[in-house]
Order: C-alpha cells, then sequence, then structure tokens
C-alpha cells in the first residue's frame, strides 16, 4: 500500500475514530459486553483546569482554549506529543491486561481489573477527543496511531507498555509502579497552559486513584496471604521499579526543558511548592518525588508480612536502569557499583530478579494455592 | 434525584471543605476511637453468605451494644442485605420496627456489605448542613431520610476534585462520610 493511500484511509473526525475503536476492541480480545453500562463519556473539569498560565515564560497571560490562540506551531507539536503519548500509554495497557480476566484471583479483583481496563479505555478516548477536535488532520492522524500501535507487537512508544504482564502479581505491579507513574504524568499536566488538556485531567486522576489503590492493596494482600514468600515478591519489586523510573525521561532533558516554559508540562507539586523550578532537571525532581512515594508505600505494603518474612524494599535508584546517568552501568539493588564480569553479573541479576524457575513456581505452586487474601466485591 | 440535588447545589460554600477532605478524614478516621485497622479487617471479613456472627463483628466496631433480636428479625436483615441495590433505600420500609429501630446499626450493616451505603452517623449529617445540605435527625430508620443523606455524599464524590481522593484502601464513601463527622464536629 502507497503512503498516500495510507493516509486516506485515517479516520476523518472523532465519530469516525470510534468506528475504528470498536475495531480495536475486538482486535485485541476485550469484549464489548464486558463494559456492561459503562460508557466512555468525555469529562472536563474545567473548575481545577485554571484561567491563567501557571509557570513558564507565559506565565500570566490566559490559557489556550483553541488551537487558533497556542502562539507556535512548536508548542502546538509539543502538545500534540503529550497527548498522544498519554493516550498510547492508556490503550497499551489494556492489551496488556485483558487476556488476564480468565485467570482472576477472585470476583474482586476481576471486576476491580476490568472497572481499570473501562477506564483506561476512557483515558485513551478522552485523548483522541482531544487529538481529534482541537488539532485538525495532525491530531486525527495521531489519534489513528493510539489503535495501530500494539504492546503485544512491542511498537507503544514507552518500553514499560511493552513488558508482557503473564500473571497477576505482574498486574499487579504494574497497577502499583507503572500506574503510579501515570499520576505523575496526569498531575504534571494538569496545570497545562493548553487548558482542554489541564481540564481533562482531573476526572483522569480521581479513576486512576482508583488504579493505584488496586495495585498497592493487591500486594498487600499477597504479602498478608504469606503463600508467595517476601523474597520472591521482592524480585519482581526489583524488576518493575527500574522501568518505573526510566518512564520519567532522560536527565537534564531539553524537552522537559522546552514543555516547561511553554507551559503545557508542569512539575508534579507546581501548584505546592513555593520554590522556584531548576528547569535544567525537572525530570529528575518528579522522579525523586516519586521514588520517595515508592519508599513510603513498600514502607505500608511489607509491615503486613508474616512473621519471619524479610522486609520489603526498594530497590537503589541506580539498579538497571535502561536511561539517564546511571544507564548501562551495574549496580547492585543496594546501590553499590558491581566489579564482577559479565558472566558474574548475570549470575547476580538471577538473585535479584525472577528467573523461568521462579516463574514456573510462582504460577504453578504458589497461584495454585489460596495465594491472596480474599475480598468480595461491594462496590465503591 | 442527583440531577435535582446538582442544580441547588452550593458548590462555592463546599470548597473550603474540599481543600481539607484528606486531612479532615485523617482527623476522623484515624483517630483511636474510631479503630481503623479494625474497619479494615471487616472490609475483609464480612463477605456472602453474611452470617450473625459478621453483623456482631460489625456491631463490635461500632460500639453497639449486643442485639437483641428474635431469629426472624435477624434473619429478615441477613436477606435484606442480599437483596437490596444501590441506590435503593425503600427497601428498609418493609423491615420489622425492631429492625429500623437503630439507624446506625442498619447503616453499618449495609455499608459493611455494599460500600456505596455510608454509616449514618450525627456529625456526617452535621457536616452536610454546613455545605448547605440539609438532612434531618433521625434515630429510626426512615428510607428517605437515609437515601437523601447517602445520595448526598455521593453527589459529593462526584463534585469533588481530584485532590480529594485517597488511594488507599477505604472506600470512597467512608472517606467523605469521614471527614464530614470531622467537619460536622467543627464549631
Amino acid at each position: 500500500m502507497a503512503d498516500t493511500e495510507v493516509v486516506e484511509s485515517y479516520p476523518t473526525n472523532f465519530e469516525t475514530w470510534i468506528e475504528e475503536f470498536n475495531e480495536w476492541q475486538t482486535r485485541i480480545g476485550f469484549d464489548p459486553s464486558w463494559l456492561g453500562d459503562y460508557r466512555f463519556d468525555i469529562k472536563f473539569d474545567w473548575d481545577t483546569a485554571g484561567d491563567e498560565i501557571e509557570f513558564g515564560d507565559f506565565e500570566g497571560m490566559p490559557k489556550w482554549n483553541r488551537r487558533m490562540q497556542i502562539p507556535q506551531q512548536n508548542i502546538m507539536d509539543a502538545i500534540i506529543t503529550m497527548v498522544s503519548v498519554q493516550g498510547d500509554t492508556e490503550f497499551a495497557s489494556v492489551e496488556q491486561q485483558n487476556h488476564l480476566l480468565d485467570t482472576a484471583p477472585t470476583e474482586y479483583d476481576k471486576k476491580s481489573a476490568l472497572r481499570i481496563m473501562c477506564e483506561e479505555q476512557r483515558h485513551g478516548w478522552q485523548m483522541a477527543y482531544l487529538l481529534c477536535t482541537f488539532f485538525g488532520e495532525q491530531g486525527v492522524r495521531e489519534a489513528a496511531k493510539l489503535l495501530e500501535r500494539n504492546a503485544q507487537e512491542g511498537t507503544r512508544i514507552l518500553g514499560s507498555f511493552n513488558e508482557p504482564i503473564d500473571h497477576w502479581l505482574d498486574f499487579f505491579m504494574f497497577t502499583h509502579f507503572i500506574d503510579r507513574d501515570g499520576k505523575y504524568q496526569l498531575k504534571m499536566l494538569s496545570t497545562s497552559s493548553f487548558k482542554p488538556l489541564a481540564a481533562s485531567m482531573g476526572p483522569m486522576l480521581k479513576e486512576e486513584s482508583f488504579h493505584l489503590g488496586t495495585g498497592a492493596n493487591g500486594l498487600r494482600r499477597i504479602v498478608k496471604q504469606g503463600v508467595i514468600p517476601c523474597a520472591l515478591v521482592q524480585k519482581y519489586v526489583n524488576k518493575w521499579v527500574s522501568t518505573g523510573l526510566d518512564l520519567f525521561g532522560t536527565d537534564d532533558s531539553t524537552s522537559a526543558q522546552w514543555a516547561y516554559v511553554y507551559g503545557i508540562k508542569g512539575r508534579y507539586d507546581e501548584r505546592e511548592t513555593a520554590e522556584s523550578a531548576d528547569r535544567d532537571h525537572l525530570n529528575e525532581a518528579s522522579r525523586d518525588l516519586y521514588f520517595q512515594e515508592l519508599r513510603e508505600e513498600m514502607g505500608r505494603i511489607s509491615k503486613a508480612r508474616k512473621e519471619g518474612e524479610p522486609e520489603l524494599f526498594i530497590p537503589s535508584d541506580k539498579f538497571r536502569r535502561g536511561i539517564g546517568k546511571y544507564a548501562g552501568k551495574n549496580f547492585t539493588v543496594d546501590g553499590e557499583p558491581f566489579d564482577g564480569s559479565d558472566h558474574e553479573w548475570e549470575e547476580y541479576l538471577a538473585t535479584v530478579l525472577p528467573t523461568e524457575e521462579d516463574e514456573e513456581r510462582l504460577v504453578n505452586e504458589y497461584m495454585k494455592q489460596e495465594w491472596i487474601q480474599y475480598r468480595e466485591w461491594k462496590g465503591n | 434525584m442527583q440531577h435535582v440535588a446538582l442544580s441547588i447545589f452550593d458548590k462555592e460554600l463546599c470548597l473550603p471543605f474540599f481543600d481539607r477532605l484528606t486531612e479532615l478524614f485523617h482527623e476522623h478516621h484515624h483517630s483511636e476511637e474510631q479503630d481503623p485497622d479494625g474497619y479494615e479487617s471487616l472490609l475483609y471479613r464480612v463477605y456472602r453468605p453474611y452470617k450473625p456472627e459478621m453483623l456482631d463483628m460489625i456491631d463490635g466496631w461500632m460500639g453497639l451494644e449486643e442485639r437483641s433480636w428474635r431469629a426472624e428479625t435477624q434473619r429478615e436483615v441477613l436477606l435484606s442485605l442480599y437483596a437490596i441495590r444501590y441506590p435503593d433505600t425503600l427497601l428498609i420500609e418493609s423491615l420489622t420496627d425492631k429492625a429500623r429501630s437503630d439507624i446506625r446499626r442498619l447503616s453499618a450493616y449495609l455499608h459493611f456489605t455494599h460500600h456505596t451505603y455510608s454509616i449514618w452517623d450525627d456529625d456526617t449529617r452535621k457536616g452536610l448542613g454546613k455545605l448547605g445540605i440539609d438532612i434531618p435527625e433521625m434515630r429510626e430508620a426512615d428510607p428517605f431520610i437515609y437515601g437523601a443523606y447517602v445520595s448526598s455524599i455521593e453527589l459529593l464524590k462526584d463534585v469533588a476534585p481530584f485532590t480529594c481522593f485517597l488511594e488507599h484502601d477505604v472506600p470512597r464513601q467512608r472517606l467523605f462520610q469521614s471527614a464530614l463527622a470531622a467537619y460536622g464536629r467543627e464549631s
């Protein structure tokens, strides 16, 4: 197929995009009947979006409500990229997780996971709406791509969203660590100078809090039940933390700096902090807050462990990093430099990350028992 | 009902409450009197099939005296816990006088079996009053008053900004009901 034909096949507006979305659901194996009476509404919270640009070089000016108000093409491109990346993660997570519904440990977990998948789709739907409604043909093309990339094919934009989620322990790790990164990204966009984007974040953040709670409580219920040893749970913690840290982007990021200059993406605590921003290290600042939050949360999860079980901890932010100043270097989970050979490094990794044998034992031994504290679904 | 409520709802009056909601929640829910660990334990220990011992556990956490109910009354209440569906509260009207005699007890049973129903608490009622939502006092269960109480809390959930929503293991009705109770106690 020629390039021009591909472009011509793109949906022309949001209504046409919805038809593509319906086909996407079928393609990835998400049965629309699972939605029940759930509807993909477009939700805005204009009250929390703010009227004036809150930071950056346009601070104090009215927020932009329409494309024509955005002063420069490069700012518009940056907004489109932000919306596209956000939307990409939403659909990716459904592709990663929907196969788990058949193996849910309890009805409560099944319904929680289903609710999460419905809401993630709504978030993607909201991002597609912004692209189609506010950014003309360029936006429509990007909205179409949200449904073309695929987590199972490894073509989603961010690495964590191409990682397979093979079982429910990974699911809880994902919702605890990766959705928590999502919370940070949404909050950073909630102060955006592009008002429809800022106004989209409030309802999404409300829904996201349930996703994080599902992850944190799921891990706590696992630890409390005590069937899966904490030493094994720790290996999965080690696996997911580094990928969560990488999601914040590179150190000394210029794109984060420009996003701040344009006022389209703030700091996580933009409205709460009195300190002025260190524009050269914006990603690092958000990552540090995230890392600190992970430690506090892990302390809470670990408290539930049975007597004699080792305390769970968050590995060093130097361990197994894919980007940033520690990328490509070998550090232990305690943050100490690893001086051994490549072979010794691989041996070390097998002691701190899940191996094939660990996966085998987890799925075929521990998960055959009552491995998670029972809970009944009672609405929320 | 929610649509009607929204048309007369004073959001401005709620802003100071929303600003402090998480702090107010902690003040009430995490107080020694409220026994948050006991509350969390009940989230897991009350499940179908419902048994009288589960009602005993709820009574214990609520600090209520032992039920002096006949076996039929107990069976009637247990069956109603299966039958009721949010937002219905009219089912309460079909219960016998004894079962309806204490709304605190009945609302606690409803809450721990269906999180969308909130525990009745007079401080919470006063908190709603400070937000311009006047709910009459009540001791015996009145389905209409309790219905208004529950749907008012549900309404607040809908209009509250994202900053109000904690991610921890507390149903959202409990989050709002607890914060309202602390707010209602303030002079």
